[in-house]
């Protein structure tokens, strides 16, 4: 017993207790969270981790989970001030507990040294031997801290002047994720504080911590610098507990989180249109960076800061998740290319809105039964989908195009159909939406298409991810013109008109769809790009995924727009979305759908 | 003090103003941006409900100007209290300012799904004003109508456009051209498609009983959501009866939109004068409904027709002569 004791007290001091709690705290919180979330993985999620961990993706986990919550590759790649400041803080804060635990390992020789000896290893360490390899291991050890403290130092400086770090807002904070900042903030510089002054009386001589303790005591006398010292070591103990504590409860949880998602999605999970216990690994990986913010048009031009995918993370994952905030949302894409974490945001938002829909009445699409109202025959099948039918010049020109081609076409819905399901799942309609996808499979299948043109990037996304259309190749009219224009079945003559090109949300970012338009356009004249295009383009403000915002907000969106593309000199505005050309007209002028430009070239 | 007044625009409002200017004994300015006065009463053919010709009206208002100094072709592109600043850049000095610029015509282009532009047989109701004025209505092969399809609030109470506010006169303007093209194709159906009838003035709702009874104009509750040219150029169109619940589907000859008022683009640059703000509709924000509608927020700048708001033409003669008084009283008042 005694031995026990001399043992675990050897290495003991009162001020350890505070670190003691926060660390067992924070590690029962979050084994109670592994183990919920695992055990509530769909079983086909959990037969796809145990195939993953036997398999070659466990190094490429490793090689992501170095890169990205280590050295954060994808934060630098907004801003390199940005990825320094949260490299310094993760790499650097990593480097000194593993240093430190070698430092310790090294030095703390005399029996069991507990965790806190490794963490408070300056306070317990025995007297320095002059040996070379300490004074390299303690001086790297500085090295480190500095590195760290030069990741504090930009935080604050980000919090006075956050443009400089490339951001021109910063996330809004709750108050616990205050609490663990302001811990965070202290942390390092009272370590700095508490080794210097023990470094100091001890005499370890070391560049940064040996120095400024040399100067405190020569300063201010041993007697001072030992009280000094005391009162140092129990406030980094504090700031340490109370960060441990309120780590798994904040945004940082997203450091244990992260690391389990990177090897989840590496083998193969994903979030689905319906919620799942997978979604959890994805919502508290969130760091609260606010990286999402800037990119939101909702904030730039229409002034609404609580919907950003940060806040709506939050927000589901503390269970205040309001219909509003789910519904308010362009689910154009703009933030989840950027996020450093890469949430899919997108997916994370739909599934949220499930909960705020109803079931339809079982006789609510009885109207469909039986009903075909489409005209032609032939293998291409053209499906215009609602948008295309308000916007006539379109499909006037679609009909001029398959013309030229000589196309024989299967008309799905000219003369009026069944709408293609996918704003109903928007809105988190999912079962209404199966009600409508089912009846135009039914069609499509009846009528024995091996094509299917479509010149609604909306219905594109949905038949290429959401129908099961076995063979039927499922094309969007901009990549089905090109092909024409490359067969040599339709000649454009080139004109002197300059377009430039806007990327549709759905066709760009939700399609991948972003060089075959372009290709089109340039065969009928000259292309001027916008500087914010392709993955980073912006979206028209009338996207059906939100279902708050009014109209008034929608024209403040496309009047900035239309300002962006207007300051590229274009007389025409191109795009191949016949709800962003319904939208940016109004404030534009002359736009038109990319079946207009090549219908008007024809020869 | 000069006693001077500049009147932005040579609508009815305008000319009004300016004729009730020169009674009072001052000297108005008519700024007009076209080549000639009169504003959209040159592009009516008869105003209703009386079905007095727009020439006439026009005439009048004319003859009482009295030598008024008028500008042509020249736009305020800058207004404050006391100045104007023209297209030219040319800036003039007055006592007092009359904004009377007027209204747009809803661009129809803008709803596409009703292919003004890209039909051949759609029209808008400015189009039948001028082929009444021209003498000649004919589909655009030449023939005659035999069914003609109006349609109500096309760009009015409409928020997929931005257009919010009701224009008030489009349904009277409706119910008139109806019974115009019945009085001159008497075999031909003619139906309007609405979604509320709103007969605000005097002889209006008289008017509409005449139109559903004397003329057996049809009237079907309810917008028409798409239209599509037929391979013979006629337009078929799909609405829902709101009434039966039922949706249907009607070839016509004729599609004749009823294009509603938007706000003149010109109130963007009267906004940047200190004191004046705009509606959402765009439309000028007066200093108040009541007591103040012909006044804005600024000293020395007043309000005469449908810069505020639609308006028909009596109230916008109406406003004229108010905001000429009111203008006359501010400069009195200066000393």
């Amino acid at each position: 017993m005694d031995i026990l004791q001399g043992e675990i007290f050897r290495y003991y001091d009162h001020f350890v207790i505070p670190f003691n709690i926060g660390v067992w705290v924070l590690l029962a919180v979050i084994v109670y969270k592994y183990v919920r979330w695992f055990s509530r993985l769909a079983p086909a999620d959990k037969s796809a981790v145990g195939r993953g961990l036997l398999s070659r993706r466990v190094f490429g986990a490793m090689g992501e989970v170095v890169s990205e919550s280590l050295l954060h590759r994808r934060i630098f790649r907004v801003d390199p001030l940005l990825g320094y400041m949260h490299m310094s803080l993760a790499l650097g804060w990593f480097l000194l507990i593993a240093v430190g635990w070698v430092e310790a390992s090294i030095h703390l020789t005399e029996g069991f040294a507990p965790l806190h000896a490794h963490v408070f290893y300056k306070y317990f360490a025995p007297a320095p031997t002059g040996a070379t390899a300490e004074k390299v291991i303690s001086n790297l050890m500085d090295l480190l801290l500095l590195f760290v403290l030069s990741g504090v130092a930009l935080a604050w400086f980000k919090r006075l002047r956050s443009r400089a770090l490339g951001m021109k807002r910063t996330t809004k904070h709750v108050l616990g994720d205050k609490i663990a900042l302001s811990a965070l903030w202290l942390i390092f510089p009272v370590r700095l504080l508490a080794e210097s002054a023990q470094a100091g009386l001890k005499g370890i001589p070391s560049f940064l911590t040996g120095n400024l303790g040399g100067w405190m005591v020569s300063a201010f006398g041993e007697g001072f610098v030992a009280g000094f010292s005391v009162v140092a070591w129990w406030v980094y103990s504090i700031v340490l507990g109370v960060f441990f504590v309120s780590m798994p409860f904040s945004r940082y949880m997203h450091i244990f989180t992260e690391i389990p998602l990177i090897f989840l999605r590496r083998f193969g999970l994903r979030s689905g249109e319906q919620s799942s216990a997978f979604d959890h690994f994805q919502i508290e990986s969130c760091s609260r960076c606010g990286v999402c913010i800037d990119p939101c048009q909702l904030q730039a031009d229409a002034g609404i800061d609580n919907v950003q995918s940060v806040y709506f993370l939050r927000d589901r994952r503390y269970h205040n998740l309001s219909g509003e905030v789910a519904s308010n949302c362009l689910m154009c894409g703009r933030c989840e290319v950027r996020c450093p974490v890469g949430i899919e945001l997108n997916t994370l938002r739909l599934n949220s809105r499930e909960k705020f829909s109803a079931l339809p009445a079982d006789d609510r699409y009885a109207y469909m039964a039986g009903s075909d109202r489409s005209s032609g025959s032939g293998r291409v099948g053209y499906f215009a989908g609602c948008m295309t039918l308000l916007t006539p010049k379109i499909l006037r020109s679609m009909e001029r195009i398959f013309d030229a081609a000589g196309e024989q076409v299967w008309w799905a819905d000219r003369e009026g159909g069944v709408c293609c399901g996918r704003p109903l799942k928007l809105s988190g309609e999912i079962e209404a939406a199966r009600r409508l996808m089912d009846h135009n499979s039914q069609l499509f299948s009846n009528h024995r298409i091996t094509t299917l043109v479509t010149s609604c990037p909306i219905c594109l996304k949905v038949f290429r991810e959401d129908y099961d259309l076995g063979s039927v190749e499922v094309l969007h009219h901009s990549e089905y013109i090109l092909r024409l224009i490359r067969q040599g079945r339709l000649e454009l003559g080139r004109q002197d008109a300059v377009y430039t090109y806007h990327d549709p949300c759905e066709l760009g970012r939700g399609s991948g769809i972003y060089e075959q338009p372009r290709d089109v356009i340039r065969c009928a004249g000259r292309l001027v790009e916008a500087s914010e295009n392709r993955s980073d383009a912006r979206c028209c403000g009338a996207s059906l995924a939100n279902l708050e915002i009014g109209e008034a907000a929608q024209q403040r969106i496309a009047a900035s727009l239309s300002a962006h593309y207007k300051a590229t000199g274009a007389d025409t505005l191109v795009t191949s979305c016949p709800l962003c050309k319904k939208t940016i007209v109004r404030s534009f002028g002359d736009v038109r759908d990319i079946s207009e430009v090549v219908a008007g070239a024809l020869v | 003090m000069t006693g001077k007044v500049i009147i932005i625009g040579g609508g009815v409002a305008g000319l009004q103003a300016a004729a009730t200017l020169r009674e009072l004994g001052l000297t108005p300015v008519i700024v007009e941006k076209t080549t000639h006065i009169g504003g959209k009463l040159n592009d009516w053919h008869k105003l209703f409900p009386s079905l007095t010709p727009a020439a006439e009206v026009l005439a009048e208002l004319k003859g009482r100007l009295d030598g008024a100094e008028i500008l042509t072709g020249t736009e305020a592109v800058e207004i404050a209290p006391g100045s104007v600043t023209l297209t030219d850049g040319r800036r003039m000095e007055a006592d007092a300012v009359i904004v009377a610029s007027g209204f747009e015509v809803f661009p129809a282009e803008l709803k596409e799904e009703y292919g003004y532009g890209l039909y051949r047989n759609v029209y808008t109701t400015v189009d039948i004003e001028r082929m009444f004025n021209e003498g000649r209505v004919r589909l655009r092969d030449g023939s005659a109508p035999r069914r003609i399809a109006f349609l109500h609030c096309v760009g009015s109470r409409d928020e997929k456009v931005d257009q919010c506010h009701c224009s008030r006169v489009c349904c009277i303007t409706g119910v008139k051209q109806a019974m115009e093209m019945k009085a001159l194709f008497p075999e031909a159906e003619v139906y309007n498609f609405y979604m509320d009838i709103r007969m605000f003035g005097p002889g209006y709702e008289e008017m509409y009983r005449e139109a559903q009874e004397r003329c057996n104009i049809h009237f079907i509750r309810g917008r028409i959501s798409e239209a599509g040219e037929t391979q013979d150029r006629r337009v078929q169109i799909k609405a829902e009866d709101t009434l039966i619940g039922r949706p249907l589907k009607m070839t016509v000859d004729m599609l004749v939109l009823i294009v509603g008022m938007k706000a003149g683009r010109s109130n963007e640059a009267l906004a940047r004068c200190p004191g004046i703000s705009l509606r959402p509709s765009r439309f000028a924000d007066p200093a108040d409904s009541f007591c103040g509608n012909v006044c804005s927020g600024a000293p020395g700048i007043f309000y005469a027709g449908t810069v505020t708001a639609p308006k028909n033409v009596g109230e916008s003669i109406n406003e004229g002569a108010a905001a000429a008084v009111k203008a006359a009283e501010y400069i009195r008042s200066k000393g």
